[in-house]
């Protein structure tokens, strides 16, 4: 098992505290969860395995984000920005 | 946090287990049916007509047979593959959980039956982190959800993996309101063939929350049903529950025809997204509700569910108890 992390933050780089981050693709079935980002805008997800993954957050108040992110065997980090600069 | 308790073996990957210290956890042999229940204050949703929700704004797809045939008809040699993999190694599935066009509608009255009968959760892992999933009323003080939001595994995590801490749930929420308030509860139940397996096993991936109180008699709770490969083939699934890609703690449903099945999950169409894992999956039969499986994944064309059937109905039955 490996995992993707990475924070959530705003448009000036704030860390983003209750957003919601979940798989939004992969490479093959994944649990449909959904972390929640505590005040220092972390998460990390499981990921059952290598490949393409699209990661998405949403918040409320600062809307929706996604990134595409390449998940090797140990693992990839992800910064996710909600909001406009 | 109580171990897990020892009545299981290790040969019955169904053998119940729980965090509480030696809880012991019946397995009832007897109806394949449970009816449900739709609360003291019966408020209800007729059922609408072709075994989906009266939802305004929610429409049916309508396949021709000709498209039904080829898109849904479940394959009869499973266990067969394109021999191309041979060559070339399997194919790079994409799972994505909404497929095609988004069908899915919010729903506003969330204090009716069945709606009201549906809880977001709020999770708090091991680790202190937090994460929303769904769960839905069995019984009075019983809800079902899936495994992995009972007991996380194979999260990569240090300190993660295991018995969650605690569960708020919340009934019937919409948004910021919370008719029937919120419940937190720190007693689980799983299976050993969730638990004990290697990174989890999706095939027994269900368990539940037991509440101490016993707000089910209000709120309502699904019937349970162990149906046949042709029963559901033929069904109209439905899944409401708290995806995390709308407003927070919002309650969203979609409906479509079961696409396949197999021994132990069920897999569809039905558009969900992270946060509506422990959603019930049901049928309408005879204008009531009856869950056959419990959503867990989100899937390459399909999301699937793990199945009810005789011994995950049998521990559901226990546990409502």
């Amino acid at each position: 098992m490996t995992t993707i992390s990475g924070t959530v933050v705003d448009a000036v780089g704030k860390p983003v505290r209750g957003a919601r981050v979940y798989i939004a693709k992969a490479p093959g079935p994944v649990p449909d969860v959904a972390a929640v980002t505590g005040a220092d805008g972390a998460f990390a997800l499981g990921a059952g395995r290598a490949g393409a993954y699209e990661i998405a957050c949403s918040s409320d108040s600062l809307g929706a984000a996604s990134a595409s992110v390449e998940v090797a065997a140990q693992g990839a980090t992800v910064e996710l920005r909600l909001g406009k600069r | 946090m109580a171990t897990t308790s020892k009545q299981a073996t290790k040969s019955n990957p169904d053998g119940p287990v729980s965090n509480q210290p030696k809880e012991s956890a019946a397995v009832v042999r007897k109806a394949i049916f449970k009816p449900p229940f739709e609360g003291i204050d019966p408020k209800t949703v007729k059922p609408g007509a072709g075994g989906a929700e009266p939802v305004t704004g929610f429409k049916l797809r309508k396949e021709v047979a000709a498209e039904m045939d080829a898109v849904y008809r479940a394959p009869t040699q499973t266990a067969l593959r394109d021999i191309a993999e041979a060559s070339f190694g399997p194919p790079p599935p994409q799972a994505e959980t909404v497929h095609g066009p988004d069908d899915r509608v919010k729903i506003t009255t969330t204090s009716v039956y069945p709606w009201r009968a549906h809880a977001s959760l709020l999770i708090t892992a091991a680790d202190n982190s937090q994460w929303i999933g769904t769960a839905w009323f069995i019984g009075p003080h019983t809800l079902a959800t899936a495994g992995h939001v009972v007991y996380i595994k194979g999260s990569g995590v240090q300190g993660r993996d295991g018995w969650v801490k605690r569960i708020q749930v919340m009934p019937g929420r919409n948004g910021a309101s919370l008719p029937y308030g919120s419940v937190t509860s720190t007693n689980f139940r799983s299976v050993t063939g969730w638990t004990n397996s290697s990174g989890g096993d999706e095939n027994y991936d269900y368990g539940a929350i037991i509440l101490p109180t016993q707000l089910g008699n209000t709120t309502g709770w699904f019937g349970l049903g162990v149906y046949s490969d042709a029963d559901l083939l033929a069904s109209v699934g439905n899944i409401s529950g708290y995806p995390g890609d709308k407003p927070a703690g919002t309650q969203w449903y979609d409906a479509r025809r079961i696409a396949s099945v197999n021994a132990r999950k069920v897999f569809y169409d039905i558009d969900t997204a992270g946060g509506q894992s422990g959603s019930a999956v049901y049928r309408i039969v005879n204008g009531q509700r009856f869950a056959f499986a419990v959503h867990a994944y989100g899937g390459a064309t399909t999301n699937s569910g793990t199945r009810i059937v005789t011994p995950v109905f049998n521990n559901l039955v226990a546990w409502k108890a």
